[in-house]
């Protein structure tokens, strides 16, 4: 238990720079036992609480303020079963993402939602976000890697949700809390299902010299019904900062887009497809069209795309990440307008994304000792966020709400859903305590069941 | 029918503030095109609240052939949108067993699920965004129609598969796929005995995913025109090169013939009117357990298994053959299959024997903030007041 | 909503910490070095992670945090200094530059403690560090330490350390070659330039085969050797500890000691030496007069593994053995040599190597981490030698004396057979074996 000022500054921030709050206390257990205890402890004294797995979240979702503590998951990382026949695996939530996926793979099977962070979140935290990564474009995201859910409540009451021995039955609750940000419980133990490793892989890069011509490509590869493991974009700022850091990666420096383009299963299969893919991306426009020849070079390609985020750091001393989801024939039209806002604002964006999915990452640079850069970028932010609305898109495709894009989700949400939201909250934890004030902005919580 | 007039006639029934008892209130059965209405347990005195009735092209919204979404009103047979989608080459993942005239609404409501769930998944895995109207009569939008989102509490996972017992679903966006490139259909004989379970653990084992794997037992092949044996029914799906890799992979496991397409169809169709379902599921690698306890029962219940997800669907059915045992015996040997056990259909007097879906304290809670009322399907999961 | 775009002044002007705000700044609090810090994996506290002392460093820079805040020197201090996190960042955060200007800004405060001050005082002169090395040295020759190492506590682990840094060869080649161990006379054309060696104090006190070792195969692979008779210790546990003013004042010796060598390359077979040397640069680089001329010798400095490397390395006698390497953190993370080693070990027929799991983890040693902090150290060693076990090696190659030791004691506490030595003697003796072979 960290209780200690100083020591508390460490848990006032999360992977998502400019939020700083300091929560009244850390526990960290290291039993299931020890959780259930606190989190009773907690009930009893009905002190408000906020679960914390590896800090990597991108929406200060894992920040605590005032009253609330911080109850550290990190050391109940534990994996407790791998059943290769049945492709589960049940570990504790603070298991890391890439250890089941090292894991896994003695018996030829991998966890599939991939996060960029995966080196270093935790799996509850991926439960609690809904975590993608590059390769849920063909394999899905958390909610499609989960059977089963073992959780306590705020209340201290445990309850299994879910079913790992079978069809699932009744209200879809475990479907309910993937995703709900530690607002509906704390995660005890995790049932994933564990996907077998591709027989072939071919991993591809190609090369534009506008943004425009790659995001036309990735329409196209989409629309001609083909579904690549993954498929992802950097722009040339990202391809630069990128080459610039220690995980280079040989992207083109001059390209002012890549598309990093992933296709597996059956081998028999993969030429034909990477042919199809290639086809569309010169006749995009692509310069070249290069197929990695071995696992170093693959290797070497993805590095570069998972590091990305933290390569920006080269660029200016701050950064803001955004994350909104468009549908995917509205990529070129969107990008442009990013483009034209950046220039409004005279910034510089940094576009890094899964392109498959719509699922864009603005990254924007600057430097947080210059008042009027920083007012810029924050107007930017929203002007780039009302685009992706306008185009029929939504606020966040996989970093979640958190404190981040509360004040979105009325763009988003009429008041009658968003009350709807605070009634599933209510129901699993009627006195709010856990993570209180993340997702759904307090006023929107009236009083529902009257109406 | 529009999101305001289910609005209105949610409204009527809502018992108005202060006025505590619900049974004041006569529930609303909710209904698509009426097809399935056999399935779960029955709603006793209730109105008919039918979401149906949309002209057949009006029921879809919008429909993005490149971006591969398509919103449809809750009324839209899965049928029609089979025909607007296949137009584009594309196709809406989701066969659940029974008429194609069933609705997208009934669908996502009750999750139901076909031998494509093999590959593709649930409609929990398929639905982007959901328009509902809640038992308290508030209209709410949940997800959105872009293929990845996380903004706000999932309220899309939790409407569907809730046999509209939270809201009334007035629309839906779902996940398109493009349609393979060669879409194969062929039934290979199963080995008989200790064998099945190898061979099984092999089929798991397979280095693709075929779009679907089924397991029929010798009533169900026979009913489908498919031999006298057991047999896989497989489906592979993939480009020229993939479907002739998994062909050549199939045709080393055992007798491979083609099996007609329509095959697929029949066995969603293959239940006559009146059947009891029941599904017995468990992990897959236990499957062969549950086969072999089902499958050859010695009577007429038509039976098939999804080897990937280890489930086990049981029809029963006093009309298919005279000599049926009885439904009693048949529930008895559902009971005593170690696995969990999911009824569709039974005779209304059997619902006493099955426990109820949803009667833990956390579903209870969530039921009372959808519909404190219990206006919506009213009992239709054994749920009590 | 607390939504901070804008930054404090600098709250510690003038101080060693300040000077590295762009370094902290680069940090955007990712957290991808989590899993690659052995103190965070330890102990389960990010306050002990990269991040969360970057986050202190940060404070302390800000005013939030005073520089004599026990909170502050209790996670600066338990930081082993590997510099694993630097490999895992990608926004190429210099930690170690920034840990080491921390430990000079908090030692104004509150002096390191005095066992490390000791420490460092012995290092820092010459003979006296000679003589407390000999007399070492005599200590181990007698056996005693053996037998001493199955003390209880840090004691025994110290004896264990002294005894583990005996060479494994040592004895078998003695045995077989009747009691001469001379080694062998190596020959080459010295084509590839010339290299003066930082014999290191702690090398070429207890480690002297493996600085002949060094210098053999050097010349074995067509380098040719020079004297640097002035050169003192390198400074790197100075540095460590935040002594930024002593690590400077033997740098400037180092400097102009291998200046006057005349040599091209300075060499040094101890992974953290090494990783100073190449600092030379940075450590120096607002002195106007040393500047230059410590980025020159930065330039010049390589590991012993990256000349051999370079130049093949020449082809061996075959060894019967089987053994794992173990990356020492100071050549993998600080000076991003990986391939290097394994190209040494791969030039001895015959040798079977196995891959080491967790490889590039710290073993714990850390310079005088073990001595400073023995249980947390203790803690980062465990699982190491566990996956040494897992291997089934005989030997552990490590270039590194730290880790050389701290591993050997692990393992000959544990109980396990396995011992450790430097790459280099092996090819040394893979060498020897074939000047025997053919006179």
């Amino acid at each position: 238990m960290l209780a200690r000022s100083s020591e508390l500054a460490t848990y006032s921030s999360d992977g998502l720079p400019g939020y700083r709050l300091r929560p009244r206390l850390a526990v960290f257990p290291t039993t299931k036992q020890q959780l259930i205890d606190v989190v009773r402890l907690l009930a009893r004294e009905h002190c408000p609480f906020v679960a914390r797995g590896a800090g990597t979240g991108l929406s200060a979702g894992a920040l605590a303020s005032g009253d609330a503590v911080v109850i550290g998951l990190n050391r109940l990382n534990r994996i407790l079963r791998i059943d290769p026949a049945n492709r589960l695996a049940v570990v504790e939530p603070g298991a890391v993402n890439v250890t089941l996926t090292r894991a896994a793979g003695a018996h030829g099977l991998h966890y599939a939602p991939d996060p960029s962070s995966q080196t270093a979140c935790t799996i509850g935290g991926n439960v609690a976000e809904n975590s993608g990564g590059p390769h849920c474009l063909k394999y899905g995201v958390t909610l499609n890697h989960v059977a089963a859910l073992e959780v306590i409540l705020a209340s201290g009451e445990i309850v299994a949700l879910g079913n790992a021995d079978g069809e699932a039955d009744g209200y879809d609750l475990l479907g309910a809390f993937i995703g709900s940000e530690g607002c509906f419980g704390i995660a005890l133990e995790v049932t994933v299902k564990l996907t077998p490793n591709p027989q072939g892989v071919r991993t591809l890069l190609a090369d534009f010299m506008s943004i425009d011509a790659g995001a036309r490509a990735t329409s196209a590869i989409i629309a001609a019904g083909i579904l690549p493991a993954a498929l992802e974009m950097m722009d040339g700022p990202t391809i630069r900062a990128v080459e610039a850091s220690i995980y280079a990666a040989g992207y083109p420096a001059d390209a002012d887009a890549v598309l990093l383009i992933e296709l597996d299963g059956l081998d028999a299969g993969l030429d034909a497809d990477v042919r199809l893919v290639e086809k569309h991306c010169l006749a995009a426009g692509a310069r070249t069209v290069r197929i990695a020849a071995n696992e170093d070079e693959r290797a070497r390609l993805w590095q570069g795309r998972k590091k990305a985020f933290g390569a920006m750091g080269r660029i200016a001393p701050d950064l803001v990440v955004q994350d909104a989801v468009i549908p995917r024939t509205k990529l070129p039209e969107v990008l442009r307008a990013i483009a034209a806002i950046a220039a409004r604002w005279q910034i510089q964006v940094c576009n890094v994304f899964h392109a498959g999915d719509g699922n864009l990452h603005p990254n924007i640079g600057y430097d947080s000792r210059n008042a009027d850069e920083s007012r810029r970028v924050g107007m930017a932010m929203r002007d780039i966020m009302r685009a992706c609305i306008d185009a029929g898109g939504t606020i966040t495709g996989e970093h979640g709400i958190g404190l981040d894009k509360l004040e979105y989700m009325p763009q988003i949400f009429s008041p009658e859903s968003l009350a709807a939201q605070c009634a599933l909250r209510d129901a699993f934890d009627p006195e709010r305590r856990a993570n209180p004030g993340k997702v759904v902005p307090v006023h929107s919580c009236r009083e529902w069941r009257g109406a | 029918m529009s999101t305001a007039a289910v609005q209105e006639r949610v409204r009527k029934h809502v018992v108005p503030a202060g006025f505590e008892c619900a049974t004041a209130a006569a529930p609303l059965r909710i209904v698509g095109s009426g097809t399935w209405l056999d399935a779960g347990r029955p709603v006793h005195d209730a109105e008919t609240l039918s979401v149906a009735g949309d002209d057949a092209d009006d029921a879809i919204v919008e429909y993005v052939a490149s971006d591969l979404t398509l919103t449809a009103r809750a009324g839209a047979t899965l049928a029609s949108i089979a025909r607007v989608t296949g137009a584009e080459g594309q196709w809406l993942a989701l066969d659940p067993f029974g008429s194609a005239g069933g609705t997208l609404g009934a669908t996502i409501a009750t999750g139901s699920t076909g031998p494509l769930a093999h590959a593709f998944g649930t409609p929990r895995d398929n639905v982007l965004g959901l328009e509902a109207v809640t038992g308290t009569g508030e209209i709410v939008r949940a997800g959105g129609r872009v293929v990845k989102n996380v903004a706000g509490f999932d309220l899309t996972r939790l409407f569907t598969g809730a046999w509209g017992t939270l809201a009334v679903i007035t629309e839906a966006t779902v996940r398109l796929r493009a349609r393979p490139e060669r879409d194969e259909t062929i039934a290979l004989a199963l080995p008989s005995g200790d064998a099945l379970d190898a061979w099984l653990a092999k089929l798991r084992a397979l280095p693709f995913s075929p779009l679907a794997l089924e397991l029929l037992n010798a009533a169900l092949a026979t009913a489908l025109g498919l031999g006298d044996r057991p047999i896989l029914l497989a489906r592979l799906g993939g480009n020229d090169d993939s479907v002739r890799e998994q062909l050549r992979v199939f045709s080393v496991l055992g007798e491979m013939h083609p099996a007609p397409h329509a095959t697929w169809r029949s066995l969603a169709e293959i239940e006559p009117a009146g059947a009891a379902v029941a599904r017995v599921s468990a992990p897959p690698s236990r499957l062969h357990a549950l086969w072999a306890r089902l499958a050859n029962g010695g009577d007429s219940s038509l039976v098939h298994a999804a080897v990937e997800r280890g489930i086990v669907r049981c029809i029963h059915s006093a009309s298919v053959d005279d000599s049926a045992v009885s439904i009693a015996q048949w529930l008895e040997r559902i009971a005593h299959t170690d696995g969990t056990h999911i009824f569709e259909r039974l005779p209304a007097r059997e619902w006493s024997r099955v426990p109820a879906r949803v009667n833990d304290p956390l579903s209870r809670a969530v039921r009372g903030a959808f519909d404190p009322h219990r206006i919506l399907n009213r009992g239709i999961l054994g749920d009590v007041a | 909503m607390n939504n901070e775009l804008t930054m404090p002044a600098c709250a510690i002007p003038g101080t060693p910490l300040a000077a590295e705000s762009a370094g902290i700044n680069a940090c955007v609090h990712c957290g991808f070095c989590l899993q690659a810090c052995p103190t965070y994996i330890a102990l389960g506290d990010e306050n002990d992670s990269p991040r969360g002392r970057i986050y202190l460093m940060r404070a302390l820079m800000e005013g939030e945090l005073a520089v004599d805040d026990p909170a502050v020197h209790t996670h600066i201090d338990r930081c082993l200094g590997c510099r694993a996190c630097e490999t895992a960042c990608p926004s190429g955060v210099p930690y170690g530059a920034l840990l080491e200007a921390t430990r000079a800004t908090l030692s104004e405060v509150k002096r390191p403690p005095l066992r490390a001050r000791f420490i460092l005082a012995l290092f820092a002169r010459r003979r006296v560090m000679r003589i407390a090395v000999g007399a070492a040295r005599l200590l181990r020759s007698t056996g005693l330490p053996k037998v001493l190492s199955r003390l209880p506590g840090d004691l025994g682990f110290a004896f264990a350390m002294l005894a583990s840094s005996e060479s494994p060869l040592a004895r078998a080649r003695a045995h077989a070659h009747g009691g001469s161990s001379a080694g062998y006379d190596a020959r080459g054309d010295g084509s590839r330039g010339t290299f003066a060696l930082l014999r290191g104090c702690v090398m070429e006190g207890l480690f002297t085969r493996a600085n002949r070792a060094t210098e053999r195969t050097l010349v074995a692979n067509d380098y040719r050797a020079l004297a640097a008779p002035d050169q003192h210790c390198c400074g790197a546990l100075h540095a460590h500890a935040g002594d930024l003013d002593m690590a400077r004042t033997l740098a400037r010796r180092n400097i102009a000691a291998f200046e006057k060598s005349g040599a091209e390359y300075v060499v040094t077979n101890a992974a953290g030496c090494g990783a100073l040397l190449k600092e030379y640069g940075h450590l120096l680089a607002n002195d106007a007069e040393w500047s230059a001329r410590a980025a020159d010798l930065s330039a010049r400095a390589r590991d012993v593994s990256e000349l051999l490397a370079a130049a093949g390395p020449r082809v061996g006698a075959p060894l019967d053995y089987r053994v794992t390497y173990d990356a020492p953190c100071h050549l993998q993370h600080a000076q991003r040599i990986t391939a290097a080693p394994l190209r040494v070990l791969d030039a001895i027929p015959g040798l079977e190597r196995v891959a080491l799991a967790d490889a590039d983890q710290c073993c714990g040693s850390a310079g005088i981490y073990n001595l400073l902090e023995p249980a947390l150290s203790a803690a980062v060693l465990a699982p190491k030698i566990a996956h040494i076990e897992l291997t089934g090696a005989a030997l552990v190659a490590t270039g590194n004396p730290g880790c050389l030791m701290q591993i050997g004691a692990g393992l000959q506490r544990a109980g396990h057979s396995a011992r450790t030595i430097h790459p280099v003697e092996l090819l040394d003796a893979s060498y020897e074996a074939q000047a025997r072979a053919e006179p």
